[in-house]
C-alpha cells in the first residue's frame, strides 16, 4: 500500500504538483488504503485497474482536479498518402517530358500537300513522283510520333485523377481532436 | 477483462458521478466511505474506474465542497459534499438517466433470457 502511495508522490513530483496538494492526495489515500485493508478490501477494489498503474492514476487525479494542466489533446494530423504523392509527381513528370519533347523534337507528323508542278518543294530524291497536273497528300510521319502524343495524353488524364483524388482526401480528412 | 465485466463498467462510468453525488447527498463522506456506500448498494467499483480523478473533476467544476474533519478515530479526512450546483446536476442527471433507462427498457423488455441454473 505505502509503495502506491510513493509511487504517486513521486509522479505528483514529477509532474510539479505543489507538495501541499501532493501530501493532502497522499494523505487521503493512504488512509483510504489502510481503512479498505482493514475491512479486506482489496486495493482493486477501491482503485480499479488503476490499482496497477501508480503513475497513470497520479496523473490522472491531479489532472482532473486541475493542479495540473491537462495532457495536450493529440490532434490527428493525418499523414499525406504517399502512394498519391508519387501517382502525382509521376503524373506531372510525364507530363513535363511529353511537352519537351514534343516542343523540342522534331515535327513527327506533318502533312504535306504536294503539287508535281511546283517541284520545287521537295527535294528531288525525297519527292515521290507524280503524273504532272495532279496533286497528293502526304502524311510524314516518324514512328515515335504517336508515344509522345499518348504520353501526353495519359499524363493530363492522370494529373486530373490525382486533383480528383487530392479534393476527395481533402474532404475526407478528420479535423476531430482526439484525446 | 471478462465481457460481462466490461459492459458493467462502461455502464457505470456514465453514472459514476450520478452515484457519488447521490450517496455523498446523503451525508457528507469522504473517499473510502463512498466506496463502502456504493459498495453496499451492490455497486463494486471495479475494473477501469477509480473514484479519486472523479471527485477531483467534481471538485474542479464546483459540483462539490470540501472540508477536512477528523474521521472516527482516525485522522483527519476530506469530506465531500454536493454544493447547490451539484444537486441541481444530480436532479438533471437523475433525470435524464431515468429517461434513457426507460427507453432501454423499452428495447430490451420482449427479449427472453434464459438464465441457466
Amino acid at each position: 500500500m505505502s509503495d502506491f502511495v510513493d509511487q504517486c508522490r513521486r509522479e505528483w513530483r514529477r509532474l510539479g504538483v505543489p507538495d501541499p496538494l501532493a501530501d493532502e492526495m497522499a494523505a487521503d489515500l493512504a488512509s483510504d488504503l489502510g481503512e479498505a485493508e482493514a475491512e479486506g478490501v482489496s486495493a482493486e477494489e477501491l482503485l480499479g485497474s488503476s490499482a496497477f498503474d501508480p503513475r497513470s492514476f497520479a496523473a490522472s487525479w491531479a489532472a482532473e482536479r486541475g493542479i495540473i494542466p491537462e495532457p495536450p489533446a493529440r490532434v490527428t494530423r493525418p499523414r499525406r498518402p504517399l502512394v498519391l504523392v508519387a501517382f502525382t509527381a509521376l503524373a506531372a513528370l510525364t507530363l513535363i517530358v511529353a511537352a519537351l519533347l514534343l516542343l523540342t523534337g522534331q515535327p513527327k507528323v506533318s502533312l504535306v500537300t504536294t503539287r508535281s508542278a511546283h517541284a520545287g518543294v521537295l527535294p528531288a530524291p525525297a519527292a515521290p513522283f507524280f503524273p504532272p497536273g495532279t496533286s497528293r497528300q502526304v502524311l510524314h510521319a516518324n514512328t515515335s510520333a504517336p508515344v509522345e502524343w499518348i504520353l501526353l495524353f495519359l499524363a493530363l488524364v492522370a494529373l486530373g485523377f490525382a486533383a480528383w483524388l487530392w479534393s476527395n482526401w481533402g474532404r475526407s480528412r478528420p479535423t476531430s481532436v482526439s484525446t | 477483462m471478462a465481457l460481462g465485466a466490461q459492459r458493467r463498467t462502461e455502464l457505470l462510468r456514465g453514472v459514476l458521478d450520478l452515484c457519488l453525488l447521490a450517496v455523498m447527498d446523503e451525508g457528507p463522506a469522504y473517499g473510502y466511505e463512498m466506496t463502502r456506500r456504493l459498495r453496499d448498494r451492490g455497486l463494486a467499483i471495479v475494473g477501469e474506474g477509480s473514484i479519486y480523478p472523479l471527485l477531483g473533476r467534481l471538485e474542479r467544476d464546483g459540483l462539490v465542497e470540501t472540508y477536512r474533519a477528523a474521521s472516527d478515530g482516525g485522522p483527519p479526512r476530506k469530506y465531500y459534499r454536493p454544493s447547490s450546483a451539484g444537486r441541481l446536476a444530480l436532479g438533471l442527471g437523475v433525470s435524464e438517466w431515468r429517461a434513457a433507462r426507460d427507453a432501454v427498457d423499452a428495447v430490451l423488455a420482449p427479449v427472453k433470457v434464459e438464465v441457466a441454473s
